[in-house]
């Protein structure tokens, strides 16, 4: 099964709703947002790609649609790897850990980082910050060394004042 | 509302970040019926340090030495796996022999990582023994690092093009040495663990988790291939000299701790077996591309043509430039799938930089392989896991 | 020592409350197991068969109700730092701190929006050891020169 296959079943079911690209050795597919869940459980079940790799989000500040959300998806038996890069205008993207349960992970990973909201997934909460942090550091307009939060909260009565 | 399990009410428990079993800063949240796991919930982040966005200030050649610091017990393969990553901008045309030192340090970082998970593993079931004997030839593998890259653990000796210089005379000697002797080695440790009833017990029948569930939580490495998954990067998209060299890949049924014990000790020999080949077909000649878009010129060059002095300077102050657009490259890490996925926008810093970490997916999976186990069992299927938390909380 | 010397028989020693008391603490010195990160794993090969930490009468215990040292080894993340206060509360006196590596010591290389800068701005720290990670030699030097800080301790006579 090569990519082109894939491709052209996919240019024949949602006609002008989807693009490709290969870039630098990788094949992207670039739906629109509201196909883009559609579109992945046609994957997973026609072709395949039973193995949910990553999922990265960036930010693109002044663009209009202000994220890119990319699913990097494997199949094993057909030897193929293939991005689905999705651009989204608010922050909000359906999720699918309802057909890839590493998903869970990786979802709230971004939401932690980057504050993109996936709806319907089961437990959307801070992963890797602690929970009374308010911002989303990954995004374009957070400092890399904005410490300023580190005093607004004692957990446990502890008395650390921290000066750097 | 408490919940009432078989045994009585069910108790929640916490087994802290400060822990002697979980292998780094790892707190796992438990809801216990007796000595029964109900849930078990991994919170991590306790490590987490901003690598992603401190990649974001770096130029591509200053961010190889955060890389070590990912997955710290095997720190040459992520070297590799982000200049690889790296070098598909270029389309480089990386030198053999830079290919094959790069090959033979891969493998030995995952002979290293491996003695750490097999001494660590024995220790909390209770084999002390095998802790000590790891470590000891641990050290011999150290010794060799140290040769080539002047330091034990973090080498930061792999770079865009090829790797920093090269290995020094009586390097070759003293890796055959180790590798004439390791074999033996990994026979007195399955001789201390294979067949001992104690170990048998406790690890036969623990953590199953079905090929499917593997395949859908997205478990890479040992955890896919202890469950009759036969997915290796290293065979199915091969990356440096991988396809000239031969090796198997174990794969074993059960998808229980010791199926993944047992895939990993027969790792530890194909490891072995790839470093011998790759010492005896190693070629002569240069070890770092001379392609001008990521290379320093010569010394010789400097000295004398104009252009190179600037372009030494150039490359020396600002970093090199990539051209726009995105890519990801991945190698098969001592955990799993190791990956970079890096956007660029044409400067000399990433735009964004993702690390795709093994070991934080595989822990997704940690409630599937718990529950219904007991307490106990929890130490063997996190020793089995083979979790860094490096990797996880970057 | 002095008027009471020579005065007993051969196997009877006279040595002071001090001395006697510096030297047990000194010489079994039992370090609360805190790695964090990648200088635990040198601080693991301290103990493992190469360099044998046993032979100093120091074992790593895992309750920090039973130790008297405190090896902080890694980078310690704000979200960690309240733990690491905790934990330290919990030993009893006397109790001293060792900073390894230069994350514990000043933030090291990650000098980000989650990185405390150096573990003295949660817990008092008695000796600092760079490196990135540091040899296992030269945290075997810092355990050696506490033990000397140890046994010029005065306690009966504070």
């Amino acid at each position: 099964m090569e990519f082109e296959n894939i491709y052209t079943f996919l240019e024949n079911k949602y006609g002008e709703n989807v693009n490709k690209k290969i870039e630098y050795g990788c094949n992207f597919i670039m739906p629109e947002v509201n196909i883009s869940k559609d579109l992945l459980n046609d994957l997973y079940k026609k072709f395949d790609f039973s193995y949910l790799v990553d999922i990265v989000g960036v930010h693109w500040p002044k663009r209009d649609k202000k994220f890119d959300v990319i699913y990097n998806l494997y199949s094993i038996g057909n030897r193929i790897r293939a991005f689905v890069k999705v651009a989204i205008i608010d922050e909000k993207i359906e999720t699918v850990s309802d057909i890839w349960k590493s998903a869970i992970f990786l979802e709230r990973e971004q939401y932690d980082l980057l504050g993109i909201e996936f709806k319907g997934h089961p437990d959307l909460r801070r992963i890797l910050l602690p929970d009374y942090f308010k911002k989303h550091p990954l995004r374009k307009d957070f400092d890399l060394k904005d410490r300023s939060w580190f005093n607004d909260v004692d957990e446990q009565g502890l008395g650390i004042k921290y000066s750097k | 509302m408490a919940e009432t399990g078989k045994l009585g009410e069910v108790v929640t428990i916490n087994m802290g970040p400060q822990h002697p079993s979980t292998h780094g800063v790892l707190r796992i949240v438990l809801n216990l019926d007796g000595e029964t796991i109900v849930d078990a919930r991994p919170e991590v982040g306790y490590l987490h340090r901003g690598v992603e966005k401190l990649a974001e200030n770096r130029t591509y050649h200053q961010f190889i030495p955060l890389t070590d610091r990912l997955d710290y017990v095997s720190s040459l393969s992520n070297n590799l796996a982000y200049c690889l990553a790296v070098e598909k901008f270029f389309d480089l045309d990386i030198p053999k022999r830079a290919d094959y030192l790069r090959v033979i340090f891969a493998e030995l970082t995952r002979i290293s990582s491996h003695l750490v998970w097999l001494g660590t593993h024995a220790l909390d079931i209770g084999a002390m023994t095998v802790f000590l004997y790891a470590f000891r030839e641990r050290e011999m593998v150290l010794d060799l690092f140290e040769l080539a890259t002047g330091q034990r653990l973090t080498g930061s000796w792999v770079r865009v093009g090829g790797v920093k210089e090269d290995v020094p005379e009586g390097f070759f000697d003293k890796a055959k040495e180790f590798i004439s002797i390791f074999d033996e080695k990994i026979d007195t440790y399955e001789g201390l663990l294979t067949k001992n009833r104690i170990w048998v017990n406790r690890t036969v029948g623990i953590g199953k988790i079905s090929k499917e569930d593997a395949l859908s939580y997205g478990t890479s490495g040992p955890i896919m291939r202890g469950s009759g998954i036969k997915f290796d990067l290293r065979k199915d998209q091969p990356y440096s000299v991988y396809d000239e060299i031969d090796f198997e890949v174990p794969v074993y049924e059960e998808g229980d701790v010791y199926s993944r014990y047992l895939v990993r000790i027969n790792e530890l020999r194909q490891s072995n077996r790839i470093v011998k080949q790759a010492i005896d077909k190693i070629p002569a000649g240069p070890v770092m591309t001379s392609d001008p878009r990521v290379s320093l010129p010569s010394h010789e060059d400097v000295y004398e043509k104009m252009e190179a002095l600037i372009r030494r300077f150039y490359i020396m102050s600002k970093g090199f430039k990539v051209p726009k657009g995105e890519t990801y490259a991945s190698i098969e890490s001592t955990k799993g799938e190791l990956g970079f996925y890096i956007v660029s926008d044409g400067e000399s810093k990433p735009y964004r930089l993702k690390i795709r970490a093994p070991s934080f997916v595989n822990l997704g999976a940690l409630l599937v392989m718990t529950k219904g186990y007991m307490l106990a069992d929890l130490v063997s299927v996190i020793g089995s896991i083979d979790i860094v938390l490096g990797e996880i909380d970057r | 020592m002095g008027l009471i010397e020579h005065k007993f028989s051969e196997n009877i020693l006279t040595t002071k409350v001090d001395g006697l008391i510096n030297w047990a603490r000194s010489s079994s010195l039992w370090p609360v197991t805190f790695g964090l990160a990648c200088c635990a794993i040198e601080m693991m090969c301290l103990g493992a068969s190469k360099y044998d930490l046993d032979r100093f009468g120091i074992i790593f215990r895992a309750s920090p109700r039973q130790s008297d040292a405190m090896i902080v080894a890694g980078t310690v993340t704000r979200k960690m730092a309240p733990v690491l206060r905790k934990v330290y509360e919990q030993m009893p006196d006397p109790k001293w701190v060792i900073a390894m590596g230069s994350c514990a010591v000043s933030g090291g290389i990650f000098d980000t929006y989650s990185t405390v800068q150096g573990v003295d701005e949660v817990v008092p720290v008695d000796f600092y050891i760079p490196g990135c990670p540091p040899r296992p030699e030269a945290l075997l030097d810092a355990l050696l020169k506490l033990k000397d800080k140890i046994k010029e301790d005065n306690i009966i006579r504070r």
